[in-house]
């Protein structure tokens, strides 16, 4: 079976550093692969770099079988959704936040729709009018995996998605991409926390250096 | 053609008015005193310089040393336009964009209006010419100068909002519509405010001018409305041209951005 997206030998240099080098990672339906690593190990370049969000020096990345170019990138954000660390919230109220993604291509989310979104994320209905920038972080990141849900993604890009989290609200979003990934949504997520990425279960993979490699642990067991 | 003629003793004593803000500068410490007192001197060494042009200019009446000095005057409206710029790409990426958009705007401004509105006798004729395309690109500098400046350091500021909406599947042009939007209408405010006040606060200089020299009121009043809308419309199409050049120049043709 061909897989969903499939990043080939991805290597990103910046001043003259090869932040990212030569990382593959490939992500089936339903598939969820963590990326362990330090600060500064290129994980969230490799993250941005699959998002199309910043250019690469070489490698390919192809969704569905087609770059990203191919299918237009605007297109392939839609389908491959990336959610950074410490997400943005835009000026406006939550239910405005989570309408961004489908209103840019002028689709108009109706209150159940955006209801439905906040349910599925674990956040109550009475946080749709609130202003999304007074949230806590933990809301503000549930508000946007939300945000990055309306669009219907194929995949889910997380970048350390726990990290402004407590052990509590960590476990809630932690479950909440185990569903997701049960009802057919491909999550590549960068941790660096152990427990997290263990609890997610899935490919383990870990960075160094900018070297993507498969976790010895994992492959060992 | 009447009017009370200034020998230059008289200008001195104009001058003096400058002392005054000087003097005030020293004493509420502004740091000022060199700027304002340069300021003073450029000002009239460049007013003389001009003055001399515009007669050799005018006796010339030729309509290349005519569009010679529109050149030189768009030139320099489009280096002043990117040089005191805090952000984005440098006065060497952006002098040719700025001299596009100014470039537009006047062009949009002055054709329609010295074809239909005032046809100058010869067309090239420096005494309307000058003047009124010097306005155009004049209000056209400060419009691009103040789009860019926005945009420009809003894409730096703004970088984290502009990447999620581009996450989100914006298209550029979406995700710089908000930061385009306050840009172009705080660019666009001014020229507003002119059309709002003039003849209640300010009498606008060309106007006076004209008055002074001898000129009908009723008629000066008439050019004077002519430029200011031909002013409202160099704003807006060297905005919007400067708001499209900047939003080329932000993101790439893989809509992301550059660093």
């Amino acid at each position: 079976m061909e897989a969903l997206l499939v990043a080939r030998d991805i290597t990103v240099v910046r001043d003259d550093r090869r932040v990212v080098d030569a990382a593959t990672v490939t992500l089936d339906t339903a598939a969820i692969v963590t990326i362990q690593g330090g600060s500064g190990s290129g994980k969230s370049t490799l993250l941005r770099a699959i998002a199309t969000l910043i250019p690469t020096s070489s490698g390919q990345v192809l969704f569905e079988g087609r770059e990203p170019q191919v299918i237009g990138v605007i297109e392939y954000r839609r389908r491959v959704a990336y959610v950074p660390q410490l997400p943005q919230m835009f000026e406006g109220t939550v239910a405005e936040n989570v309408r961004t993604g489908p209103g840019f291509r002028g689709v108009a989310l109706s209150d159940t729709e955006v209801v439905a979104l906040l349910e599925h994320v674990g956040l109550g209905p009475e946080l749709a009018p609130r202003a999304a920038t007074e949230l806590s972080g933990g809301e503000r990141l549930r508000v946007a995996l939300a945000r990055a849900l309306a669009n219907e993604p194929r995949v889910l890009l997380l970048d350390e998605p726990t990290s402004a989290l407590d052990p509590v609200a960590s476990r809630v979003v932690l479950d909440l991409l185990r569903a997701l990934a049960r009802r057919g949504t491909a999550i590549l997520a960068v941790t660096h926390v152990e427990e997290h990425a263990t609890y997610l279960e899935g490919q383990r993979f870990r960075m160094t250096n900018g070297a993507l490699r498969a976790d010895a642990a994992e492959s060992a067991s | 053609m009447s009017y009370v003629e200034i020998p230059l003793w008289r200008l001195g004593i104009a001058a003096l008015l400058v002392g005054v803000a000087v003097l005030l500068s020293r004493a509420a410490r502004l740091e000022l005193e060199k700027d304002l007192g340069l300021g003073a001197i450029r000002a009239a060494v460049q007013l003389v310089a001009i003055g001399y042009a515009l007669r050799l200019l005018f006796a010339a009446e030729h309509p290349v040393a005519v569009f010679a000095v529109l050149f030189v005057m768009w030139l320099v409206a489009a280096w002043t336009s990117t040089r005191r710029l805090k952000h984005g790409p440098g006065t060497r990426v952006l002098l040719p964009h700025a001299f596009v958009a100014i470039g537009l705007g006047a062009f949009v401004a002055l054709v329609p209006v010295f074809l239909f509105v005032i046809p100058p006798r010869p067309w090239f004729e420096g005494r309307y010419v000058i003047p009124i395309g010097g306005m155009m690109l004049s209000s056209a500098m400060n419009v691009v100068a103040q789009v860019f400046e926005r945009l420009f350091a809003s894409a730096r500021t703004e970088a984290a909002t502009l990447e999620q909406y581009l996450a989100l599947g914006a298209t550029p042009e979406q995700a710089l519509a908000p930061y385009r939007r306050a840009a172009l209408r705080a660019a666009l405010i001014p020229t507003i405010n002119g059309l709002v006040t003039v003849g209640l606060v300010s009498l606008p200089g060309m106007m006076t001018g004209q008055i002074l020299s001898g000129t009908e009121p009723e008629q000066a009043v008439r050019y004077q409305v002519v430029v200011m809308y031909q002013l409202v419309v160099v704003a807006a199409v060297a905005g919007v041209a400067a708001a499209s050049f900047a939003r080329r120049l932000i993101f790439t043709g893989d809509a992301q951005l550059r660093t």
